[in-house]
């Protein structure tokens, strides 16, 4: 009966995980910890609509849109590199990791200028629940980016000098998956503190 | 093996265009000044699928094993509802 | 034992187990208190009863955790330690300063004690766990000071591994979040939030760290895991400990003084708290599923997996009951708080320190392992501490919710004091699950006097 079975086809790569388990449950508990300060956001701005939509609408959306673009193409920059390490190309990824750390710097940049403006507008954590929100959740994200681009450096100074390869993908998909979780939760907090009323 | 990576590319750069899309016409959106369930509900689900794709495509969790999957997209689907969940109960 | 010099940490951990008892009977004697007032009184008041419980809980761990680091960091370093007489001199100097503090509680009144010690040149006693005369202050530090020099030296000359830098980084954590118990700012407020800079961030931030570098040194040595593997998620454990448990100060800063949004802060970060310790849990499981040997000492590997259970529980679990703002405005400083005192501190920090002492003292006795008889006595002793525990810490949770329900949910609330003594019967409760404790307690000396067929070291 077994040798009339037709030859099965050539077994696909069986599922797994890009990077590091650690990275992964490092990634859940970001996950975990983003996720009870949006919905605290949420049930915090229940309670008083109005005065959360007041302030929502001074804030720069402008400056957030662009920060979210940034944000998003350097997420696709870092996927680029890692596709390149996947070719055997790392040297080619490192430039695809400048990109991104460039895209990066100009997210600080933008937000430091809303922090600034913010600041001389004496808006602070006491002055009101949803500055309070808007301040502490986009300086939580804002570190993340920081420690986003110190691991991004890491991979480019590993990529540099030609260390990824398709069978050493670990530390770069490692890194990437960690960029990609700082991308994706804004993508959440933008339309959640900028925009929805 | 080279030519995955080429339609790897490929799909990723789609996807980057319609995310940075989306970010515009959530921007758009809002430029507009309307509120309301229907836009917020819009708003929310516009950043799901956005979420989604990060999530997918530049994750790669869609070639990783289902349990990271559900517990990832779960995540974002949980987050997404229960925000909605408020809003609906903020509603005046 | 690899490194003869490892046998400094000997000491150091009989006279952690001796305070132990000493801490139990202190314990057992303030537990009698709350049902019988006048218990002892007035040779050993209440107040001085819980400063002894509470002051040798702290000394003994700090014994334990010195010991521990004596032991781990040749063996990490491969290396002698930098001076054994300067580790065995300190030992000393900790022991009398100890013991003299002790017996300065027991015998003189609290301010004259102060009077006597020079708090009138700097007061900084009559603060919650930090009682400790000035004199005593100082000499910590001093005993600290140089017992991390003597670390930190054989760190350096020696191999640098993830456990011991790990440790190193908790151990000098621990040392100078200290120095804030000298800073005792005549604003309340002020007093109060640096004070949890000692309290919090010793047992929610960098006690962590010591505890999971201590899981991680006998994870590896009874399992065999590889060491990469090991502090992968010794990484992961650290980074998730201290980005919760840092900010998560401010669940400590909700009705004191302190601005508002320390309650969104404090609810959100401190609601995480438990996953660290959940890491660990799952962790130290991990290890010992994927185990490359069966290694002879099942009393320490029980330890160890004990260690992650309890500390989820007590720590996280416990923790998580009352630390969302809303909850504890109702819960502050209640019964609740002292199950969950109990139960973490028991399930993190005493059963971490047991964990080390059982897999190193057989080995500096000069066997892989102590008898099976004598093992078999230890698991006893490990079944009747843990499960007294748990009830105790059942037993103040339900005495706890029934106080805030009386004193401050009721339509009518009562009085404190009235209230206590709606709860008696669960003190009484309590108080025999700590007779249990004590037994499981003296169980677990006497494993160390019974003989038996030892397997020979180096196993």
């Amino acid at each position: 009966m077994r040798a009339a079975c037709p030859p099965l086809p050539a077994p696909r790569t069986p599922p797994t995980l890009a990077g590091d388990l650690a990275i992964w449950i490092f990634i859940l508990a970001e996950l975990l910890a983003f996720g009870v300060f949006f919905i605290a956001y949420a049930f915090a701005r229940a309670n008083n609509p109005e005065l959360f939509a007041a302030e929502q609408l001074a804030l720069n959306r402008d400056a957030g849109a662009i920060n979210t673009l940034l944000l998003l193409t350097a997420s696709y920059f870092v996927v680029r590199a890692v596709h390149a390490a996947e070719a055997g190309q790392s040297r080619h990824g490192a430039r695809w990791l400048v990109a991104a750390l460039g895209c990066a710097a100009g997210f600080v940049a933008i937000k430091i200028g809303e922090y600034a403006a913010a600041f001389s507008a004496g808006i602070s954590l006491s002055s009101s629940t949803f500055h309070m929100f808007y301040l502490s959740l986009t300086f939580f994200h804002f570190m993340h980016v920081l420690l986003g681009m110190v691991i991004l450096g890491a991979l480019w100074l590993n990529a540099r000098r030609g260390l990824y390869g398709p069978h050493n993908m670990n530390g770069i998909e490692s890194g990437a998956a960690y960029w990609h979780m700082v991308d994706l939760v804004w993508l959440i907090l933008f339309p959640l503190v900028y925009v929805i009323r | 093996m080279n030519h995955d990576i080429r339609s790897a590319n490929r799909r990723s750069t789609v996807l980057w265009v319609l995310l940075l899309a989306a970010t515009v016409f959530t921007w758009a959106v809002g430029e507009g000044g309307s509120g309301g369930a229907a836009i917020a509900a819009l708003l929310l689900g516009v950043a799901a699928l956005k979420g989604a794709a990060v999530i997918l495509d530049f994750m790669a969790l869609a070639r990783a094993p289902l349990l990271w999957q559900l517990i990832t997209l779960g995540w974002l689907v949980l987050v997404c509802a229960l925000i909605g969940l408020a809003y609906w109960k903020g509603m005046p | 034992m690899k490194y003869k010099s490892q046998a400094v940490a000997m000491p150091y951990f009989i006279a952690a187990i001796g305070l132990f008892v000493a801490q139990i009977v202190f314990g057992l004697i303030l537990g009698m208190q709350y049902v019988v007032g006048d218990f002892l009184f007035p040779e050993i008041p209440f107040n001085v009863a819980r400063m002894v419980h509470t002051n040798l809980l702290i000394v003994w761990l700090l014994f334990g955790f010195m010991g521990a680091a004596y032991y781990m960091v040749p063996e990490e370093s491969e290396t002698e330690l930098f001076s054994p007489r300067l580790a065995l001199a300190m030992f000393w100097v900790f022991l009398i300063a100890g013991a003299l503090t002790i017996i300065g509680y027991l015998t003189v009144d609290y301010a004259t004690l102060a009077k006597y010690t020079g708090n009138d040149i700097l007061a900084t006693m009559g603060r919650e766990f930090l009682e400790q005369p000035l004199l005593t202050k100082i000499g910590i530090v001093v005993v600290a000071l140089v017992f991390l020099f003597n670390i930190t030296m054989t760190v350096l000359k020696g191999r640098k591994t993830a456990i011991s830098v790990v440790l190193l980084l908790g151990l000098w954590g621990l040392a100078i979040f200290f120095l804030f118990s000298f800073y005792n700012p005549t604003n309340l407020v002020l007093d109060k939030y640096y004070w949890w800079w000692v309290v919090h961030l010793w047992v929610e931030g960098v006690w962590e760290l010591i505890m999971a570098a201590l899981l991680a040194f006998v994870l590896i040595k009874v399992t065999g895991v590889d060491r990469e593997v090991i502090e992968k998620w010794l990484y992961v454990i650290i980074a998730l400990a201290l980005v919760t448990g840092i900010i998560g100060t401010g669940h400590h800063y909700y009705w004191i003084g302190t601005p508002e949004y320390w309650q969104w802060w404090g609810s959100i970060f401190s609601a995480l708290e438990p996953i660290p310790f959940f890491a660990m849990t799952v962790f130290a499981f991990n290890m010992v599923n994927r185990r490359r040997r069966e290694h002879p000492n099942k009393a320490a590997v029980l330890w160890a997996l004990g260690t992650g259970v309890m500390a989820f529980l007590g720590a996280g679990v416990w923790g998580f009951l009352h630390t969302l703002a809303p909850v504890n405005y109702y819960t502050h400083g209640s019964q609740i708080t002292a199950a969950h005192g109990h139960m973490a501190f028991y399930g993190a920090y005493v059963m971490v320190v047991i964990t080390i002492i059982s897999y190193a003292m057989p080995i500096l006795r000069g066997r892989a392992c102590n008898s099976p008889k004598a093992q078999v006595l230890e698991m006893w002793s490990f079944w009747l501490m843990t499960i007294a525990m748990v009830f105790i810490t059942l037993f103040l949770t339900a005495a706890g919710i029934l106080q805030v329900w009386l004193q401050r949910v009721a339509e009518e609330p009562m009085s404190f004091m009235a209230v206590q003594d709606q709860v008696a019967l669960f003190y009484w409760m309590r108080e025999w699950s700590g007779v249990v404790f004590f037994i499981g307690l003296l169980a677990y000396v006497a494993s160390f006097f019974v003989k038996g067929k030892e397997q020979p070291a180096g196993a």
